[in-house]
């Protein structure tokens, strides 16, 4: 037997000729695992060849080695590969650039090994094995193409498609599905099963996930991810044999700010989109990769349209920001793209009411006004969603003008913008997963950056890490200790006074977070002092790790801060005969005098717009290509994905053809021009998706003398759903509000 | 079974043999060529109107998308044009465009490495940016942790 097999690869790799021949292929694809498993050695000299082409690995992933001398080597396909000891087979595969067909398996989550779709063949293994489950070993020898590998596959599907029904046709993931995908190489054109397919009553996750829970294989990458990402028990598996099904055991939805995820890792369509059912083809869309502005964190999405309308939004890999996952405000919001855009440029008549004028018209109305006004009573208000073009632009525009009173929405009225650090989180997203005690003072992540709160909950999990909360009474999804609610509780800490001072100093990389609704704070200098002083008792910042963070809310701040937007005097706004709001629609404009003169630049009609005398309609970050800052200092870029709406223009070209008519020009008329003069002012915006950490600690700031008050830290966002002109806007924000608020 | 095929027909020396008689006809159309191309002369013979030979481009590489695990089209290499020029026509609901390049990034121009995108762009005169790649980075993952055991049990305080 051995002797025929052998015979049989001389032929192979002498005659060209003969392989050619139709018989061969035949001969080819008996099953040989028996005879090389009988004589290990020639098959494994046969397998070692020389010069093998080089191998990437899949999707180019990198390679974590905590422990550079524990690498092994193990052979797949024959192709010698070094891993780090303790990878699983199916890693070691992915290493070496085969990918293995999985259904449970996710990167991502714990390891299930009940698909059985990763099978392949191991030497000197007497059946299968599942490799996603199975550790490599020095020297095994793998082989993810064989006849036995195949088969068992094709085993594993034709169990799996028993029960599946033939939805594809009706079915949202048809096209984007992983078991439509393997089963064209591994599924069989007809069953062999007769009975009756079985059926499974759909469950009400809530608004956004819709089921059809017939098409469900029981992966249970979604219970999974429930407990473990999501940090909510909700989903589990009832059941046994045929009768097996994922429910929530009780009528009750998934409360979960991430639970849009769940629709991008069920593997069929058993989970999707309830916003976006029956509404495109995946093949009909574009996608544009851009990032997220709503919060402060700048997911990367990539923005699905259909001709001139955003039709979804899904995540994309981004290892140091939000790995693979978004929240559900970033996934669901686009429906706000459509409502309530400003379409013309509009001018309040006495009579109060809007009417449409011409860019012409407007412009020149604008020009007229800023003019006759004193430059000191002149204000711009940079919003939430600003990009660093649109933001640098306004404040040259004021700056000409002659006024310096310009700040963005979020920072307060004495934001620090002279130490970088003070306003980023110097650990970085992905830093804190080395964190082991965490100081959360004032900010509750979970509503704030739902991603940055999904990696404090990854990191408690994995370390066991403390975590310890200054602020109101919160919900968090992971343990935690609320140690006070007003400042006064950071004095005692400072002071080592506290029961949890002993567990920051015994803590090898403590991690302090301040939110950024300390900002708006009257003793924000004494509570920042505060945390520095903790900072300092407990070694939080060291020239190998640095702890002092600081977790923004809105994707303009860091930028606006970068560029130096500091208003002049903090009563600008009482005394201000002209403002220009730039998107700002969460400033406070009550103490504004009567006779103001407000200028509305934004692409919502949104609260701005109450009090507004001219609109100026600007396009959405999906619509233009823009800077944004992330709250660790990452600066990235959005892409236009879709058209403007109406007759709106980009905001920094509407700031730029406004100085041409009020007559002080701008020195930029491109995109390429404006970014190097940001050059000069913050040249950290134009090094894109890469971090750029802060030089200087803030130990270098002055001496405070404020004291800190009793006043409680209050909550800095009310609604998780609800925090901008666009989510505002959108009807699936608001059921969401409704309905998954507790 | 297509890759060991493969793998023979590469090692055999009558492949051998072959690729090498075959290398003089390649070398003509490779690097010392006679003509050199400079950056832009391609786009400006292509009869592409001027402005379209003035744009601004994206070079990226697609990222995997989220609900496929499958790594086929993973790595590749894009061109994004940018091209918002679109409309709803009035008549029909259907999707009109301005621009010629509206649909050649995302369906026509793939790349197998970054070098042949930035190739290509230069070639036509294009002002180019290159997005960075994001890839996946393996952690040691491992069965066992599901039964390791994680502390005591939690008391409620």
């Amino acid at each position: 037997m051995g002797l025929g097999l052998l015979a049989s690869r001389t032929l192979r790799s002498s005659s060209r000729i003969f392989h050619n021949n139709g018989p061969t292929t035949h001969f080819l694809r008996t099953i040989t695992s028996t005879p090389d498993l009988n004589n290990a050695d020639a098959s494994a000299s046969a397998v070692q060849q020389p010069d093998l082409p080089p191998r990437n690995p899949v999707g180019g992933a990198r390679v974590h080695f905590p422990n550079p001398e524990d690498a092994i080597e193990v052979f797949v396909d024959g192709y010698p590969v070094k891993i780090p000891k303790g990878m699983t087979v199916l890693q070691a595969c992915e290493v070496a650039g085969v990918d293995i067909p999985r259904f449970c398996y996710h990167s991502r989550l714990s390891i299930a090994g009940n698909c059985r779709m990763c099978l392949v063949e191991v030497e000197k293994s007497p059946k299968p094995v599942a490799s996603c489950a199975m550790p490599a070993l020095p020297g095994m020898k793998i082989k993810t193409d064989t006849p036995i590998a195949k088969k068992a596959r094709e085993g594993v599907m034709e169990f799996l498609l028993m029960n599946h029904p033939l939805d594809c046709p009706i079915c949202d993931q048809g096209g984007e599905c992983d078991l439509q995908d393997q089963s064209m190489a591994f599924g069989s054109d007809r069953g062999r099963f007769t009975e009756m397919k079985r059926s499974v009553v759909d469950k009400n996750l809530g608004p956004l996930v819709k089921t059809v829970m017939t098409r469900c294989i029981q992966c249970t990458r979604c219970v999974r991810f429930a407990s473990e990402v999501a940090g909510v028990e909700d989903l589990g598996m009832l059941g046994r044999g045929s009768g097996e099904e994922i429910g929530t055991y009780v009528e009750k939805l998934m409360t979960s700010e991430l639970s849009g995820n769940v629709i991008d890792i069920c593997p069929v369509g058993a989970l999707t989109s309830k916003p976006f059912a029956f509404k495109a083809r995946n093949w009909e869309l574009k996608g544009t990769e851009s990032i997220d502005v709503t919060d402060a964190v700048g997911s990367n999405i990539r923005i699905d349209s259909r001709g001139p309308e955003v039709m979804r939004v899904v995540p994309r890999l981004n290892e140091d920001i939000n790995e693979e996952w978004i929240s559900d405000k970033t996934r669901f919001f686009y429906d706000g793209l459509k409502r309530q855009r400003l379409n013309d440029p509009m001018l309040r008549g006495p009579d109060g009411r809007f009417k449409a004028v011409t860019w012409r018209d407007a412009l020149a109305i604008v020009a007229e006004v800023m003019h006759q006004i004193k430059p000191e009573e002149i204000v711009g208000v940079a919003g939430k969603l600003s990009d660093a073009e649109s933001m640098m632009a306004l404040k040259d525009l004021l700056n000409k003008m002659g006024s310096n009173n310009i700040f963005c929405e979020g920072n307060g009225m004495h934001p620090n913008a002279d130490l970088r650090s003070g306003y980023i989180m110097n650990t970085g997203i992905s830093g804190l997963e080395k964190a082991d005690a965490f100081l959360l003072v004032g900010t509750q992540p979970r509503v704030e950056a739902a991603m940055v709160n999904a990696r404090i909950r990854k990191t408690v999990k994995a370390t066991n890490a403390k975590v310890g909360y200054v602020g109101p009474a919160a919900d968090f999804n992971y343990d935690h200790r609320h140690l006070g609610t007003d400042p006064k509780t950071l004095v005692e800490i400072a002071e080592g006074r506290h029961p949890f001072s002993s567990a920051l100093k015994n803590a090898k990389n403590p991690v302090i977070i301040v939110g950024a609704g300390v900002f708006e704070r009257e003793d924000k200098d004494a509570v920042f002092a505060a945390v520095e002083t903790i900072g300092k008792n407990n070694n939080v910042v060291r020239p190998d790790w640095n702890g002092l963070n600081v977790l923004l809310l809105n994707g303009a701040q860091a930028a606006a801060l970068d560029l130096g937007l500091v208003p002049e005097s903090d009563k600008c706004i009482e005394s201000a005969k002209f403002v220009y709001l730039m998107g700002a629609d969460d400033v406070s404009l009550d103490k504004l005098p009567d006779d103001a003169f407000v200028v509305y630049q934004g692409h919502h009609g949104d609260r701005g717009v109450y009090r507004a005398n001219v609109i100026l309609p600007a396009s959405a970050f999906t619509e233009k290509e823009g800077i944004y800052e992330n709250t660790e200092g990452c600066a990235q870029i959005t892409l236009p994905a879709v058209p403007t709406v109406g007759d709106a223009r980009d905001d920094w070209k509407i700031i730029r053809a406004l100085s041409e008519v009020a007559g002080v020009g701008l020195p930029y008329d491109s995109l390429g021009a404006i970014r190097s003069r940001i050059r000069t002012v913050a040249p950290n915006l134009l090094e894109l998706d890469e971090r750029q950490p802060a030089t200087f600690s803030t130990s270098l700031r002055p001496e405070v003398s404020q004291k800190v008050s009793e006043t409680p830290f209050t909550p800095a966002v009310e609604n998780f759903y609800m925090t901008d002109a666009i989510t505002r806007a959108s009807k699936i924000m608001a059921q969401c509000s409704a309905l998954l608020r507790k | 079974m297509a890759s060991s095929l493969r793998r023979i027909a590469t090692h055999s020396p009558q492949a051998a043999a072959w690729r090498s008689s075959l290398t003089p006809i390649c070398r003509q159309f490779a690097s010392d060529a006679l003509v050199e191309i400079k950056p832009g002369e391609i786009g400006m013979v292509s009869g592409i109107p001027d402005e379209h030979l003035r744009r601004r481009v994206v070079i990226f590489s697609p990222a995997r998308t989220a609900s496929q695990q499958g790594s086929g089209k993973v790595g590749k290499w894009k061109i994004n044009f940018m091209s918002t020029q679109k409309w709803e026509n009035p008549l029909m609901g259907w999707t009109s465009t301005g621009d010629p390049y509206a649909n050649v990034g995302d369906s026509a121009l793939c790349f197998e490495s970054e070098e042949a995108a930035k190739a290509f762009a230069e070639k036509h005169g294009w002002e180019y940016t290159v997005k960075k790649r994001h890839t996946p980075l393996l952690k040691i993952k491992s069965y066992a942790d599901n039964f390791k055991w994680k502390g005591p049990p939690k008391t409620a305080e």
